[in-house]
């Protein structure tokens, strides 16, 4: 990837690479675009909840004769029609981007960062420790995300802390195996041989000689962790297995499937499932094209 | 290293694996709070006395070691014990589901492998081409997006909207077919499967796609391919000879696959109330139905631990370096 040379100008190097990132992002269409859904998606995650004309849940939008706006279609009230139960499916939406985007941005960075630590620990040391290490990805690996998520959510009430706790340890098993392995291609290479043969400590030397050379694959497999989170998220959600306070996305398609209304209310599936699928494939998008970066060899060609 | 001792290292690992594995089922679900049974003290419907009688049938008055190891060797030899409320054996319950579930994913996860396989080589052999570009993006949406969303999307367009296909369950309420042949070759199963299948088949493509894909295109200015050209091979048979040096990666992940196809399956199985045993799971924990769910956890979880070691082992047989170079 880098030339060896000084870890400072390593270091500085790594943050002109961070400019040029958003260059390339900006040149590959598909990624540009997925990067104004992901900057949508923040500003909802932040903000939807106080753009929501009417409380998720506890505002019930009635007609003329003050009767709830059961499944109503479109209209001027409801410009995304209501639910089975007569809540405004527009605010249901803006609040729910909320809920997704936390579990989404913690789940992700909490598995980036034990994968990354993990990887690291178990790559530069090897021996001994990387096979405690990797056995214990062995075993993550072996313990199912979904049956095993399902199986401590009915003993445990859920809530959006022990969803996001359930996700990274189940998941920084993906970073984990990647950084090692980027790791010990990196490990022998001339530069930390000689900050460990000029007495820098184990340490300093993992973090700053080697961390810096795998901390691109780190924020790509981050940003895939915050697609797979928010992928979990709704699969939980959609099983009755979300955060019950809350309404996320998950929960609105959860909710539309046990009213027995997704033949007709229309309406109110496709905001849910479009943001879901919109979030987690731009997120994607933008990895990939990260990855291009990281890995020019499989570099798409004449991408405008 | 030689390939015998690695092997014997490899199914050592998966036999410890399946033993913590059972183990955090099991210590999972005796954190329950409370039991089934006293429910149906609490409701009226028993007696204690009856419900000792029942607990004692179910070896939850024993010592935790003596139900521990006794649920140890129930689990190891297919014996899960009576649903709690199907009032039949768990296998009984689970073996049809399982062989819905199989009967879904398996074709799917062939189909997916060879088609997705083949463009994948062909967008990799023809970069910079609209083929490359678009058939990443779609992928990448189908890969990224949860399974159970995009079987959502094809209901509402084919199911709902066209009224092509039905939405629900593996067969109609009338058909009452007998037999397996009679069960599985009618129009009438084909027509539920169709949404489900193409479902699992797109989940599935964009993994395959860009492994055969990224293969390709690493190895297309390779030496060896240079060589063949020199020698006035067709580009077609170029392909074929880079193809067949890609297999390696995509055949392993096939055996990774399949052990995690039943991640995605439980959504799955709800959404188009598929009878599979992702969405049996679901119910027996909503039932409370114990050991219905410790049995199709362990099946999942064993699944997982032997597709891991069939792709390892594969791996290493295909690429005798991983063995002698010692992994890890």
């Amino acid at each position: 990837m880098s030339v060896e040379s000084l870890s400072t100008e390593r270091v500085s190097e790594l943050g002109g690479k961070a400019k040029n990132v958003l260059g390339v992002i900006v040149k590959d269409r598909w990624a540009a675009a997925g990067l104004v859904v992901i900057v949508l998606f923040v500003t909802l995650g932040i903000l939807g909840p106080a753009l929501a004309p009417h409380d998720p849940i506890r505002d019930t939008l009635r007609g003329e004769d003050n009767q709830p706006l059961r499944t109503e279609a479109p209209s001027e009230e409801a410009f995304m029609g209501t639910t089975a139960f007569g809540k405004d499916v527009f605010s249901q939406f803006l609040a729910g981007a909320r809920p997704t985007f936390l579990v989404g941005l913690f789940g992700g960075i909490g598995t980036g960062i034990v994968g990354f630590l993990v990887g690291l620990v178990s790559g530069y040391f090897g021996g001994r420790v990387d096979e405690v290490l990797m056995r214990l990805t062995d075993l993550t690996f072996a313990l199912p995300l979904l049956p095993m998520a399902l199986l401590v959510l009915t003993f445990v009430q859920p809530s959006t802390p022990i969803i996001v706790l359930v996700l990274v340890t189940f998941l920084w098993k993906m970073p984990a195996r990647v950084i090692r392995s980027e790791v010990m291609s990196v490990k022998n290479r001339t530069f930390v041989r000689s900050a460990r043969a000029s007495g820098a400590g184990h340490l300093r030397t993992m973090f700053y000689h080697v961390a810096p050379n795998v901390l691109a694959v780190g924020f790509l497999y981050t940003a895939y962790a915050v697609s797979w989170s928010i992928a979990v998220e709704a699969s939980l959600s959609f099983l009755g297995f979300g955060d019950p306070t809350t309404t996320s996305w998950g929960t609105m398609l959860q909710e539309v499937f046990e009213s027995g209304d997704m033949r007709d209310a229309w309406w109110w599936v496709l905001p849910p499932a479009i943001g879901i699928s919109a979030i987690t494939t731009s997120v994607f998008l933008v990895g990939r094209s990260l990855e291009e970066i990281i890995n020019p060899e499989i570099q798409t060609e004449g991408d405008q | 290293m030689s390939f015998r001792r690695f092997l014997i290292k490899r199914i050592t690992i998966a036999v410890v694996l399946t033993f913590v594995a059972v183990s955090v089922i099991f210590v999972a679900l005796r954190m329950l709070p409370g039991d089934p049974f006293s429910s149906l003290v609490a409701s009226g419907g028993l007696t204690t006395e009856q419900v000792d009688a029942i607990r004692a049938q179910y070896g939850l008055d024993e010592p935790l070691y003596v139900q521990y190891y006794k649920y140890v060797v129930n689990l190891l030899t297919f014996n899960f014990g009576y649903s709690l409320t199907n009032s039949q054996p768990v296998w009984a319950v689970i073996r049809p589901r399982l062989v819905a579930t199989l009967i879904l994913l398996i074709p799917a996860l062939v189909a997916t492998a060879v088609v997705s396989t083949l463009a994948g080589m062909y967008a990799g052999w023809n970069r910079g081409s609209r083929f490359e570009k678009y058939s990443i993006v779609l992928t990448t949406f189908f890969r990224s997006t949860p399974a159970f969303v995009t079987g959502i999307f094809l209901l509402m367009v084919l199911s709902y909207a066209l009224g092509i296909f039905p939405a629900y369950g593996m067969r109609s309420p009338t058909a009452n077919p007998e037999g397996w042949y009679e069960t599985y070759v009618s129009a009438d199963f084909a027509m539920h499967y169709f949404i489900p299948f193409l479902t699992s088949v797109l989940y599935f493509s964009g993994d395959f796609l860009l492994l055969a894909r990224n293969n390709v295109v690493e190895r297309k200015g390779s030496e060896f391919l240079n060589l063949h050209a020199a020698k006035g091979l067709s580009d077609t048979e170029q392909l074929m000879r880079a193809g067949r040096n890609s297999l390696l990666p995509v055949v392993t992940y096939f055996a990774l696959r399949m052990g995690m196809m039943f991640q995605g399956v439980i959504t799955l199985e709800v959404v188009f109330s598929w009878p599979g045993i992702g969405r049996a799971l679901v119910r027996a924990i909503n039932q409370q139905d114990y050991p219905t769910v410790q049995a199709a956890v362990f099946i999942m979880a064993l699944a997982v631990i032997l597709a891991n070691l069939l792709a390892d082992v594969t791996y290493a047989r295909l690429d005798p370096t991983v063995a002698e170079g010692g992994e890890s």
